[in-house]
């Protein structure tokens, strides 16, 4: 017996998308080959390395871990809605300057828990940015400059500000 | 050492390094990075083609079984499913898989009649969906016959009969067995003063890079052509191989290069997930994207690390080391595509950084029912470093001596160079004492000497770790046969390509041939090029040829790449820039000898002002040739290519008692962790952890350290917590990322100090060395050094890696229940 | 790895979902934050036929003070629990204990009472909830029952919660000023499962312990308190020895598991250590 497809409505990066899908469609999945925003990564599917990682309504969530139809409704933000190669978004020219980054896999999820982080909390401590970013795991960099460049960000971020 | 001159080819360094650069040596913001920031990076699963569908790929069960029978028919019924393919359907068209050794192992993309490990494929299912494909596998019937599970390699090499992998190759799984000798073993070993023995074990760990190997094909059926974008390197060094396996000629098989999400090793030859693909295309004649998801990815990468078990022998003689021993047992799973091409590489700095004069090596190589060992960032030096420096650490221990005094004694001095080792290999140039010494001094040795003590006074347990050893760069491909009695090859140094073409607004071109893993190619091939012509960066594009259109290239890996394509740049700008230069000369009618190339210009040297743009050259190169005086040997056009090989290799002895030079271009490192031992837990935290480097001339010290760090990161991740772990009967214990256990940043050290020294090599282009593995082949070594320094109240020792809580703790355990142990 | 297909429904309110499980409640899973039932589905360890998608019922996810009780709503976030005011004054406990639970997106969608009743032997939570003596709260169509924590974790995934019943509320007793509490874990990183991990807590009677508990997680097939080490600190000043004491009667009476990252002697070595330390964090406190 087929499983009826559910509506879904979602704002993404501020843009509103309607689809109809089936119930197992895993959130990156909808992200990445419905919508066609194939920014956010997928590592593992059981929910450990992170890069799928997104904001959903504000708050960073694993999008191989939710199901799309339980993002009816929700705002969701992505890599995509950060900046352009013209113009940047801060956090994105820190990790270009600290070199937060070498194949980029996870950097668009070390991205999303930045921006979590400083526009909650526009000066974190070292052991702050550690504790938001944390949850991702990077195979290339060893994590410092991605460290410093949230540090850099938040530093920016905080002067522009002021 | 045999001093022998006339071996040691001569170099073709055409630039010489330098006091000062403009572009070499800045630590440049990387080109590579806009589009990674963005998100619109496309790697090999962000490609979506029309009337694309989706591949999934059944895992065996077992470790060793028959495959009785296969029945696909309740999952062809499936809806949305578009067809499923066994092992047998897919050997009526592809054959088998490329190995490098010599006999090789006979490995099928989709396991015909037997599976040799968890994990490896036992059918493919093409739909509309992923979804639906793995849906479909759960409906494929298998009727198995058990056969004995080998896993652990001492058994396998015993068994006969229906423990046999591979029975075709013969009654027995050992893959390779021999001894070889180089220098005077036996008299190292006379009458020594001391020798050192230790059993040392190093298990199985890999890349795991958080992107899986994937690959999206396609096949035209008017043309007979198969497309095949897949993030795999080596496509324009034997990318005919996989042409050869799918049963075509070499140019009806383009590969494409996708980014990767990291490879260190693991994506040097993604053999059997293009050729699924692509055999599946063909298949069912629509375009066909096959993505591993994490569990393929680990239980069947063909890339897991090496996993060997040594008894070593060291001899010393008035305080100096002269002879090494190594027995080794190495179980390399259930195919050989390297050989032992590992061990080959071992070779080229086993004796490591110190004047050691005899090796003996005896090598059995083992299959097992396990997935096959690939590349994995190191290729089996990393393990001879650990090899060592254990020894070294044993030696200084038992000799009563520190083990600094003691490495520094036993050093090759920095006149010793160029330095010829036992086996053959040459070290090109180094400062083995000066890294030492940096090291030492960023760290405040004496400074946690002290803490140290102090801390012993209250309970707890610091140690401070040292390992100073080689990375070896720019291979020559020797080691993949060099230990078989019969060569696989004639000499190559593994050439590398670029070609250049600037545009008629002045805009520069470099075509790589190989991808984007990581590595900074782009960069470096920029800060090279602007170098040379004196372009400024934003003038330079850098584009990945295919297979199709690509020159020779053997890609990453072997820390070769920098070298070979600075080689590569260097000789392709030459040709460009004369080019450009005898066009200016009649632009300028001036001489071509009066002319230099300067911030975009091309101009009269000490004349400011009498100077042409790099556009108004290119403009009139590309279309003005008939209003320059004829000359046959002046063309139209601004382009040029060039293959770039290193001639600092040659061949072995025939009796193999010389494997000649083939991994010359010689860094060095030295790393100095400083751990806290909670010996109730047994977790380790990192206190300190300095890391020096010498590469020769660095071009980018930034993206140089990102390699270092990123690599200490993985050797610590061996050394700590990663171990793909086999059970009695070949299950993967570790088949997910819940397991296996990759560091996090609270597993590592905050901070990694990273310091350089430049000797720079007299072969390579600006005396660049290679650095990208560097950082693995230290950490696991240094972290060993460490623990055990941190537990040397306690007596206890370290032999093996991995040091996980469980091991450290059962060693602790052991060491305080015997009635010797040492008291504090 | 993809999830198996399963039937999707999605209640308004509390009625809609005990109706639901009330109904073919074996073949019925019910999806809160999903941070444990998805994965185990992309893995296909399991494969519901039905979900029942509880995060749009109103009124469960509470956090506040109720008489002698704190309660906390079941579909609470971790991430919400975490940044109460009212749970680090009146269970500070549980505050300790979650700096070891997953990372922070986990923890914004994980659900308090969805790892609870996941019931995994190496979760942090079960433990701290048996170290405060809380009471879980389950709703059915039947009606209304409490279980107190100390009966609820049976098994490996297994609590004495029916299939057709949902859990509500979390209900802690609110503790005197003076109850000391510890919490210590062993993990191989930050955030994974624990090895072992204790929760402890108990009160100081002149000059005595009593009333001690120690949850554990990692040390059984199911988070449990250990009576034999409670007994030995009862009525003891809470001395090195003391602590010693109840720390081997700690060790001496499980019967841990072993997997590929833990033998059961090197858990019988945490559960001996940790006992230790988080009895004197606790009475340090």
């Amino acid at each position: 017996m087929p499983i009826a497809n559910e509506r879904v409505r979602v704002t993404v990066n501020g843009v509103a998308y309607e689809r109809s899908v089936e119930p197992r469609l895993l959130l990156s999945d909808f992200l990445r080959h419905e919508l066609g925003l194939t920014g956010t990564h997928v590592g593992c599917e059981h929910g450990v390395c992170g890069m799928c990682t997104i904001l959903l309504d504000g708050r960073t969530a694993r999008s191989c871990l939710a199901f799309a139809v339980q993002a009816d409704g929700c705002q969701i933000r992505t890599v995509e809605g950060l900046g352009t190669v013209d113009s940047l978004h801060a956090i994105q020219e820190a990790f270009w300057e600290k070199h937060g980054l070498q194949c980029g896999y996870c950097t668009p999820a070390m991205l999303m828990a930045a921006v979590e982080l400083i526009e909650a909390n526009p000066s974190p401590s070292r052991d702050e940015i550690r504790e938001a970013v944390g949850g991702i795991l990077c195979r290339c960099t060893g994590y410092q400059t991605i460290v410093e460049a949230v540090e850099l960000a938040a530093k920016r971020t905080q002067e522009v500000t002021k | 050492m045999t001093e022998a001159p006339n071996r040691i080819p001569r170099s073709r360094q055409q630039e010489a390094p330098r006091a000062a650069y403009r572009w070499i040596g800045r630590s440049m913001k990387r080109v590579e990075d806009p589009r990674l920031l963005t998100g619109h990076g496309t790697y090999v699963d962000d490609i979506d083609l029309p009337g694309m569908v989706h591949a999934a790929v059944l895992r065996s069960p077992h470790a060793h079984a028959r495959i009785r029978a296969i029945d696909t028919s309740r999952a062809k019924a499936l809806p949305g499913v578009i067809m499923a393919m066994t092992g047998a359907d897919a050997a009526d068209k592809a054959g088998p898989l490329p190995c490098f050794a010599n006999p090789p192992v006979k490995q099928m993309c989709i396991a015909v009649d037997r599976v040799r490990h968890v994990g490896e494929p036992v059918a493919a299912v093409v739909a509309e969906s992923r979804y639906v494909a793995e849906d479909a596998l759960e409906l494929i019937d298998v009727t198995w016959e058990p056969l004995p599970v080998m896993v652990d390699p001492e058994q396998a090499a015993r068994a006969t009969g229906d423990g046999v992998l591979h029975p075709e190759r013969g009654d027995t799984n050992i893959a390779f067995r021999r001894s070889f000798d180089f220098g005077p073993v036996n008299e190292d070993f006379a009458q020594p003063d001391h020798v050192i023995r230790r059993k040392l074990r190093w298990a199985r760990s890999g890349a795991q890079p958080m992107e899986t190997v994937g690959a999206v094909a396609e096949y035209n059926q008017g043309t007979g052509k198969f497309t095949i974008r897949a993030n795999t390197s080596m496509y324009n060094y034997v990318g005919w191989l996989v042409a050869a396996s799918l049963g075509v000629p070499a140019h009806r098989a383009n590969i494409v290069p996708t980014l990767a999400g990291g490879s260190f090793g693991s994506k040097i030859f993604t053999h059997r997930v293009m050729v699924i693909a692509a055999t599946l295309a063909r298949a069912c004649g629509r375009p066909v994207k096959y993505i591993e998801d994490r569990i393929d990815n680990i239980t069947a990468c063909d890339a897991h690390g090496c996993d060997r078990v040594y008894d070593v022998e060291l001899a010393i003689k008035d305080g100096l080391m002269t002879g090494l021993k190594c027995r080794v047992v190495d179980d390399y799973g259930a195919y050989f595509q390297f050989g032992v091409g590992h061990h080959g590489n071992a070779l080229s700095q086993i004796t490591g950084p110190y004047r050691l004069r005899s090796v003996r090596l005896d090598l059995t190589a083992v299959l097992t029912n396990k997935c096959q060992q690939g590349a994995y960032r190191g290729f089996g030096s990393d393990v001879g470093n650990f090899v060592l420096e254990r020894m070294v650490d044993a030696a200084a221990a038992e000799l009563n001596e520190d083990q600094i005094q003691f490495r520094q004694r036993n050093f090759i001095q920095p006149n010793q160079f160029p330095y010829l080792i036992p086996t053959g290999n040459m070290y090109d140039s180094g400062n083995y004492p000066a890294v030492l010494d940096k090291a030492l001094d960023l760290l405040d040795y004496a400074g946690w000497r002290k803490r140290q003590e102090e801390a012993r006074q209250s309970g707890k347990y610091i140690g401070i770790g040292i390992a100073t050893c080689q990375e070896r760069s720019v291979f020559s491909a020797t080691e993949f046969w060099m230990l078989n009695k019969e060569p696989g090859f004639a000499l190559t140094s593994s050439p590398e390509s670029v070609s250049l073409k600037m545009d008629p607004t002045g805009k520069v071109y470099v075509a790589l041939q190989a991808p984007f893993w990581g590595n900074s190619p782009e960069t470096v091939a920029t800060q090279i090029l602007a170098e040379q012509l004196q372009i400024d960066p934003q003038d330079v594009i850098v584009t990945y040829s295919d297979s199709d259109h690509g020159l020779n290239g053997t890609g990453p890996g072997g820390s070769r790449f920098t070298v070979m394509l600075a080689g590569a740049v260097v000789g392709a700008a030459h040709q460009l820039k004369h080019k450009l230069i005898r066009v200016a000369s009649h632009m300028l009618e001036t001489d071509a000898s009066d002319l230099e190339l300067r911030d975009g210009k091309i101009g009269v040297r000490g004349v400011p002002g009498m100077e042409k743009t790099f556009a108004e050259v290119a403009l009139h190169a590309h279309y003005f040739r008939l209003s320059m005086p004829d000359d046959p040997s002046l063309t139209s056009g601004l382009d040029a290519a060039h293959v770039y090989d290193h001639p600092a290799t040659t061949l072995p002895t025939a009796d193999r008692k010389d494997l000649g030079i083939f991994y010359p271009i010689m860094g060095h490192m030295c790393h100095l962790p400083v751990v806290e031992v909670d010996i109730e837990t047994g977790k380790v935290k990192f206190l300190a952890y300095v890391a020096v480097h010498d590469c020769g001339t660095l071009v980018n010290p930034m993206t140089l350290a990102g390699h270092v760090r990123g690599g200490v990161a993985q050797g610590i991740g061996t050394a700590l917590y990663e171990r793909y772990h086999y059970d009695p009967e070949g299950q993967l214990l570790t088949a997910s990322f819940t397991d296996y256990l990759i560091p996090t940043l609270h597993e590592l050290p905050e901070e990694i100090i990273v310091g350089h020294i430049e000797t720079p090599s007299p072969f390579t282009e600006y005396g660049i060395k290679g650095g990208g593995e560097g950082g693995r082949m230290g950490a696991p070594p240094a972290v060993a050094s460490a623990v055990e320094d941190a537990l040397r109240p306690l007596g206890v020792r370290i032999d093996a890696l991995p040091l996980t809580p469980k091991q450290l703790r059962s060693l602790i355990r052991q060491a305080q229940e015997r009635p010797s142990a040492a008291a504090e | 790895m993809k999830p198996p297909p399963f039937e999707y429904l999605r209640p308004v309110d509390l009625e809609g979902v005990l109706a639901a499980l009330a109904q073919d409640s074996e073949a019925t899973k019910i999806l809160a934050g999903g941070q444990s039932l998805i994965p185990m589905m992309n893995l296909r360890m399991v494969a519901p036929k039905r979900l029942v998608d509880v995060n749009c019922v109103p009124g469960l996810n509470r956090i506040e003070v109720d008489h002698d009780q704190l309660v906390i709503g079941a579909l609470a976030r971790h991430t919400d629990v975490l940044a109460s005011p009212i749970v680090r004054q009146h269970a500070p406990l549980l505050i300790a204990a979650y700096q070891h639970v997953a990372h922070r997106p986990i923890r914004n969608r994980g659900t308090i009472g969805g790892n609870l009743m996941h019931a995994d032997p190496a979760s942090e939570l079960p433990a701290v909830v048996l170290a405060l003596d809380a009471e879980m709260v389950l709703q059915s169509r039947t009606g209304e029952r409490r279980v107190p924590a100390g009966g609820f974790f049976l098994g490996v995934f297994e609590t004495a919660a029916r299939a057709d019943e949902l859990l509500t509320e979390v209900r802690i007793p609110l503790a005197s000023a003076s109850r000391r509490w510890g919490f210590e874990e062993m993990s191989q990183r930050q955030g994974d499962f624990a090895l072992v991990a204790v929760a402890a807590t108990f009160d100081v009677d002149s000059g005595r312990c009593a009333n001690t508990h120690l949850g554990y997680a990692g040390a059984a097939d199911h988070a449990l308190r250990i009576a034999a080490a409670e007994a030995a600190l009862n009525g003891e000043i809470a001395d090195e020895t003391a602590l010693e004491k109840a720390a081997a009667a700690a060790a001496e009476a499980v019967d841990p598991p072993a997997d590929v990252h833990a033998d059961a002697a090197y858990r019988k070595d945490l559960v001996r250590a940790l006992t230790r330390r988080a009895l004197s964090a606790a009475s340090h406190r």
